[in-house]
């Protein structure tokens, strides 16, 4: 008995020493974690169309191949039709604003704070200097973040390296992977693997298709409403789409600033809300139900919380994969914990 | 000439004695094309097993079928102990938990050292999502198979019931 014991404290033991040298390994190689993580989402999103190409007579690597011409096709008409335009938007963005409007406009609202809150010690906000400055500072940010950075074209000749081979040879890996499980233990990681596929993945691509649609609906309603940054809106309020909760509202308030901005008046901004607003219950009520179904079923609370815990640990980066992350957590423990409760599996 | 087709038969024949056999004794793998079963055989998983070793418990989730390849197992109720059946070289068992998600309704052990070749649902699944022409194959084999397992199971049930009349009858 007491060497039993002793066997599972050295077993204990031993794993955990090995969990902590594979945490310590994969803070040391955080880059390329981060570069695997992503690609691994994208093979994800993209893995239902290798199958269609597939079923249409293609071999996996073909169809991984026409995959990527595709997408770079798509990319090259992005590059010529729609860069061009992205750039002059945040190009004028980091110019900064300068209507006289917008200038009326922030000092009519500075000198309403001023006068009603004077009693908490609110004077000289200089708001419209403060803004121009964080104008200026968030069009630098896009600018050095999104269109030239070295570590950005690091990335992009990475991940798709990294997505071709997860996608032509991901089943290879995860028969590796499984052919190295203990006999008692193979079946059940192969019914993980399985349960992770279906609701991970839905989930993944549901948010990526809605993400699209989301953005093409704002484009087109910001056009619409007149506002001037339009593309950029629509493209932003797509992207933080994919963040639930805090997503949708940035969008829709990054498009009322810049509307105020433009105008200087709360007529247009009103109507960027109801756009906005229509834009959300159409995405709630049509797109989701349809799109997102079938994934991992998470209490709002906990996705809220999630979110929250991965701005906070990674930034946006963190925001975006914290819901698949604890959907991988949650299909993990639960399938464990059910597993052991319902049919006894037992440590060797 | 006669000779050099007599080997060259004979090394398709060696060839084919493999892997292969196995699976076309299968009843599910029957009507497949060559290249359809070298299809399946990479996305089958290798099991080695040892002596008395399970190979999945009675009420453990069941994902999908097991063909021998070599040794021999036994089938066996956890609760009587009760071997139900003893399989060798060739045969399979589980094939239901390809389609159901009900837990296994029994036990299977080796029996000696054995290797099995396992096709499980996930691979099914992915099989039919991309290649719908041999996914169906193998579905439409995978009911004739149940279907004669169900046929046979009601020639029992008809014959116990036979026996059971009978006693009945001379009971009275």
């Amino acid at each position: 008995m007491d060497a039993k014991k002793s066997g599972t404290f050295v077993k204990i033991t031993f794993f955990s020493i090995l969990a902590i040298i594979a945490v310590v390994f994969l803070t040391a190689v955080s880059s390329i974690v981060k570069l695997v993580i992503i690609s691994a989402l994208m093979a994800y999103v993209l893995d239902p169309a290798a199958n269609l190409f597939e079923s249409r007579g293609m071999t996996r690597t073909s169809a991984t191949a026409a995959i990527f011409i595709i997408i770079s096709g798509l990319i090259g008409i992005s590059y010529l039709v729609l860069l061009p335009l992205l750039s002059e938007e945040i190009k004028s963005l980091k110019d900064g604003f300068h209507p006289e409007n917008t200038a009326v406009m922030v000092s009519r609202i500075e000198e309403l704070l001023v006068s009603n809150l004077s009693f908490l010690g609110v004077r000289d906000l200089h708001l419209l200097g403060r803004l121009q400055n964080s104008m200026a500072r968030t069009g630098d940010w896009m600018f050095g973040h999104v269109l030239d950075a070295a570590s950005l074209i690091t990335s992009l000749i990475l991940i798709p390296f990294i997505v071709f081979f997860l996608m032509k040879d991901g089943r290879e890996f995860q028969k590796a992977f499984v052919s190295i499980m203990p006999n008692r233990y193979f079946e059940f990681t192969l019914y993980l693997f399985h349960k992770l596929n279906t609701q991970i993945g839905n989930f993944l691509r549901g948010q990526f298709i809605d993400a699209i649609i989301v953005g093409i609906f704002s484009v087109f309603a910001m056009w619409l409403v007149g506002v001037k940054y339009y593309f950029l809106i629509g493209v932003f309020a797509g992207l933080a789409n994919l963040i639930p909760y805090f997503g949708p509202i940035t969008g829709a308030l990054l498009a009322v600033i810049l509307s105020i901005l433009q105008t200087g008046g709360f007529q247009m901004a009103l109507y960027v809300i109801i756009a906005f607003t229509l834009i959300k219950l159409l995405d709630d009520a049509i797109v989701q139900p349809v799109i997102v179904a079938k994934s991992v079923h998470m209490h709002p609370l906990t996705v809220l919380l999630a979110v929250l815990a991965g701005g906070k640990l990674f930034g946006i980066l963190g925001m975006l994969l914290s819901v698949p992350v604890v959907g991988f957590l949650k299909v993990v423990l639960h399938e464990g914990i059910m597993n052991y409760r319902k049919y006894g599996i037992k440590a060797v | 000439m006669s000779k050099f087709w007599e080997n060259f038969f004979k090394f398709r024949e060696r060839q084919k004695n493999g892997r292969e056999a196995i699976l076309l004794k299968i009843p599910v793998f029957q009507e497949l094309t060559p290249r359809e079963l070298k299809t399946i055989q990479r996305i089958l998983h290798q099991r080695e097993y040892t002596e008395a070793e399970v190979i999945f418990a009675e009420g453990d989730i069941g994902l999908g079928m097991y063909i021998i390849e070599k040794g021999i197992v036994q089938i066996a109720c956890k609760n009587e102990h009760h071997i139900l059946a003893e399989l060798a070289e060739g045969d399979f068992f589980g094939e239901l938990a390809l389609l159901d998600d009900a837990p296994r309704s029994a036990s299977a052990v080796a029996k000696t050292p054995a290797t099995l070749l396992c096709f499980f649902k996930p691979e099914l699944l992915d099989l039919i999502e991309r290649d719908p022409k041999l996914g169906s194959k193998i579905l439409f084999r995978l009911a004739w198979t149940i279907g004669e397992r169900l046929k046979s199971t009601n020639e029992q049930v008809k014959e116990l019931m036979c026996v059971a009349q009978k006693r009945t009858g001379v009971t009275e």
